[in-house]
């Protein structure tokens, strides 16, 4: 591929809302504010299990400038859920009827005058509840007698997802050597720095307007559509800036179905924004998985059979859950060519908040695992870590039976990067140590989760008469640049500049039909939707720009700088305004509209594409505290062609920090069900300070199925951090710290016992010698 | 040797595979077959979730073998 075609993808492009973003500008649900508007607030359970005997709403109904409380009572009682076809996975009421399940699950909402009248009339509710026994591990509800969080869901056994491939049975036998460990994956808040929140608008017509901080209004939409017993089309869903999503924004969420509910009560319009507290207790999180995996290998270092076992903690409801719990299967084969691979994974109720997507969806974790067992397997065999990697690495066009196909693969070029960086490095500092993970994403999921009929990405592009652009487009931005990436794809496809393109999005009345930003498809499918229409687009202006030019039928026009011409003598050309002002004039009118769409025909079970990378962690450990200080994150990565350098190196910056947050110190600390450390004071996120420097070394390849060859570089790069990680530390300090997140403590403790057992050794071989 | 599924009539070379092809479906009639052979379904899937080693599916493998040699 000639890179010098281009003209604008691979160019260094400054996000489109850049400007308004920096300086304060750009406005978000949670600024909004609408005339006549009331405010909105949740009364939420304070118990983990326990059924509402009765809710007396009087008193909050008769203090001043309340306007209305609901119940459970007051909905059609249905069942929220994003596999619509299988409703025994649609199991959250939202507001609660009969039963609360955790800490946090909504009663009651109410709407008044003014955001403190609403807090204190919460205050004011009645709620009798009959407490229940409650059960908060996952290995503790499986067992006989424990409490049944939902009706008929014989102990709690929520999903069961299995993947399997070749005999793993039959290889174990034939490997030299087998490793078995058990690892435990935390837990993680999304911490967004916007809340969740809403402003619903119920007119006189039925019909109801929504803005939400969302990461896919199609599916707020259609989920409302059921829950509110309105037509899809009878709801407009509106998303203003997103003040970031990570997974926590894709399912239909309490402010938005409460804030529908009032609105179409009162026909006023009614906003909701859950605070921090609520945040981390009543949205959704990642799942903590406990882990078996099984190893074999050949005394060469061929990987022969992996088997894996994991038991993930559902919390209250199904919400995305199944998803993460077949995605840790399938990318903890990643990124190795396992001849014989068997994954059972168990997705268990407890009385948690629920737990769902979060970044990597389920790949962090298969990763952290994998990736530590990897390094110990290298060590048992005295492999050299990245030697291990490459010899068992995946490579282009390779097939993962019944699940995927891998076309694009720069993996092995990506090792060879990270090598010679280590080699580079040299000798380290004392306490210092490199450690290394390999990884592989999706770009973009093939599930239909919603059974929707429409296609996965959608986008229109409008040519006016003034050679200006419209494009049309349902793919949600929430702070990852993909209003950029595709407002540049639909520059590059039609040879206009970035300017002439005005972006269109956030609006399902409007906007085309697109899935939205999960599962890093944006990209990909978008982008080949945008792609698709702006050649639809251009393709009739060529039409017209043949009269003019009257090229012999072996020439090629194109569309530069706003002149149309030979593709191969730039000189003959006319203008491009002359040619849309001629189109239009011969369309009777109307304006030239392109229309482009994208889903993934026969690419597998998972996703059309795959983005592979190998990350080296450089880390200090101090051995009298305990504390893993981040030194160097070097990543060496391949996504195709990169559409634009700054987006992709701020997603490798904010996805690498994200996942050394989840490792070293982000923990959701309960008790009897309730978070503790429900602000950003007691839950520790990493800070500018402990940002390490970072470089990215970028392979090259080019991905067949991607718009002009690129894949995903979003979710993708918060999945080696935690295992580089727990292997820099061990290759520092030679203690393996296999249950997150790995704290001080556990570090210090960990020093200890290994101290211990090299005091009794010793003093074991001088007894012997004695 | 072949083993077919008693309630799809799906066919692998081993109980054991029948067996974890009985749970991955999981569907209503699998279901329902498993309980109709006096053990629970959900029994067997928790004692492998639970336990080491593989007593849920190899249970179930064991009836599959009986039944097939029955029938
Ligand atoms: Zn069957």
């Amino acid at each position: 591929m000639n890179n010098d075609k281009h003209t604008v993808v691979g160019k260094r492009i400054p996000n489109v809302d850049g400007y308004e973003k920096v300086t304060g500008s750009a406005k978000y649900t949670i600024d909004m504010v609408l005339p006549n508007m009331l405010h909105g607030k949740i009364l939420r359970s304070p118990h983990p299990h326990a059924r509402i005997v009765r809710i007396d709403t009087r008193r909050a109904e008769q203090l001043p400038g309340v306007k209305i409380v609901l119940t459970g009572k007051d909905t059609l009682g249905r069942k929220n859920g994003i596999w619509r076809s299988y409703r025994e996975l649609c199991d959250e009421e939202i507001l609660c009827r009969d039963k609360v399940r955790y800490v946090g699950d909504a009663v009651a909402t109410l709407a008044a005058t003014q955001e403190d009248i609403a807090e204190e009339a919460l205050s004011l509710i009645d709620v009798e509840y009959e407490i229940l026994p409650a059960v908060f591990n996952p290995l503790d509800a499986m067992k006989e007698g424990a409490p049944e969080i939902h009706d008929g869901c014989e102990r709690n056994m929520n999903v069961y997802r299995q993947i399997e491939w070749g005999d793993v049975e039959e290889a174990f036998e034939d490997c030299d050597h087998i490793r078995e460990d058990t690892f435990y994956c935390s837990s993680q808040a999304h911490a967004c720095l916007e809340t969740h929140c809403a402003i619903a608008s119920f007119s006189h017509d039925r019909k109801l307007t929504l803005w939400t901080s969302s990461q896919s209004p199609y599916y707020t939409q259609v989920l409302l559509s059921d829950m509110l017993g309105l037509r899809e089309g009878d709801i407009k869903v509106l998303k203003p800036h997103t003040g970031g999503g990570f997974g926590g924004k894709l399912s239909l969420d309490s402010a938005q179905y409460c804030t529908s509910l009032l609105s179409m009560k009162l026909m006023r319009p009614v906003k909701i924004v859950l605070s921090r507290a609520e945040e981390f207790a009543a949205t959704k999180r990642r799942t903590p998985i406990h882990y078996q995996l099984k190893l074999g290998a050949k005394r060469d270092g061929t990987l022969l059979a992996k088997k894996v076992r994991a038991i993930t903690e559902g919390g209250a409801y199904t919400a995305l859950g199944g998803t993460a719990l077949y995605l840790t299967g399938f990318f903890s084969s990643f990124p190795y060519k396992y001849p014989n691979f068997q994954y059972d994974g168990f997705r268990v109720y407890t009385n948690n908040e629920a737990t769902s997507a979060c970044r990597g969806f389920g790949a962090p974790q298969a990763n952290f695992v994998s990736e530590s067992q990897v390094d110990m397997m290298a060590e048992d065999l005295g492999i050299d870590p990245v030697e291990i990697r490459r010899k068992n690495g995946m490579t282009p066009h390779h097939e993962i039976p019944d699940q995927a196909v891998i076309q694009s693969c720069g993996l092995q070029q990506c090792l060879d990067a990270i090598k010679k960086y280590i080699r580079k490095r040299g000798e380290l500092p004392p306490n210092h140590g490199i450690g290394v993970s390999a990884y592989g994403f999706m770009s973009g999921g093939i599930f239909n989760w919603i059974d929707t009929p429409y296609a996965f990405s959608a986008a229109m592009v409008k040519i006016n008469v003034d050679g200006k652009v419209d494009l049309f487009t349902g793919a949600t931005d929430v702070g990852q640049g993909s209003n950029t990436t595709l407002t540049m794809i639909c520059a590059e496809e039609l040879g206009v500049h970035l300017e002439d393109i005005t972006l269109h999005v956030g609006d399902t009345s409007v906007c085309p039909v697109d899935l939205g930003a999960w599962g890093s498809r944006q990209t990909l499918m978008s982008g080949n939707a945008v792609k698709m229409a702006a050649a639809e687009a251009k393709r009739q202006l060529l039409e017209v720009a043949c009269y003019y030019l009257k090229p012999n039928i072996v020439y090629d026009l194109n569309i530069k700088d706003h002149w149309i011409h030979f593709t191969e003598r730039p000189y003959r050309r006319v203008s491009y305004f002359d040619v849309v002002k001629d189109a239009i004039r011969g369309k009777e009118g109307n304006p030239i509209l392109g229309y482009g769409h994208y889903t993934p025909h026969g690419k597998g079970m998972v996703s059309p594409a795959y983005s592979f990378g190998v990350q080296a962690v450089e880390v200090k450990v101090d051995t009298e505290t305990g504390q893993v200080d981040l030194v160097h994150i070097t990543t060496a990565h391949e996504c195709g062609k990169v559409i634009n350098p700054i987006g992709l190196e701020g997603q490798v910056e904010g996805a690498s920090i994200m996942a050394a947050g989840w490792t070293l110190t982000e923990d959701m600390q309960t008790r009897d069900g309730k978070i503790i450390n429900d602000n950003f004071r007691d839950y520790k996120l990493l800070l500018a300070e402990d940002v390490p420097k970072m470089t990215l070394l970028e392979v090259d390849t080019y991905e067949p199925e991607g718009p002009y060859g690129a894949k995903e570089a979003g979710e993708g790069l918060t999945i080696p951090t935690g295992a580089a990680i727990a292997n820099a530390i061990y290759n520092a300090v030679g203690v393996r710290i296999k249950d997150m997140p790995i704290t001080p403590e556990k570090v210090l403790r960990a020093l200890e016992k290994k101290a211990a057992e090299e005091k009794d050794s010793e003093q074991f071989v001088a007894a012997a010698s004695a | 040797m072949e083993v077919k599924c008693p309630v799809c009539n799906k066919q692998r070379n081993s109980s054991m595979k029948i067996a974890r092809h009985i749970f991955g479906t999981g569907d209503k009639s699998h279901r329902g077959w498993v309980n109709s052979q006096g053990v629970s379904f959900t029994d067997l899937l928790i004692a492998q979730a639970m336990e080491a080693g593989n007593r849920g599916f190899t249970t179930l493998a064991e009836i599959i073998e009986r039944v097939q040699e029955t029938a």
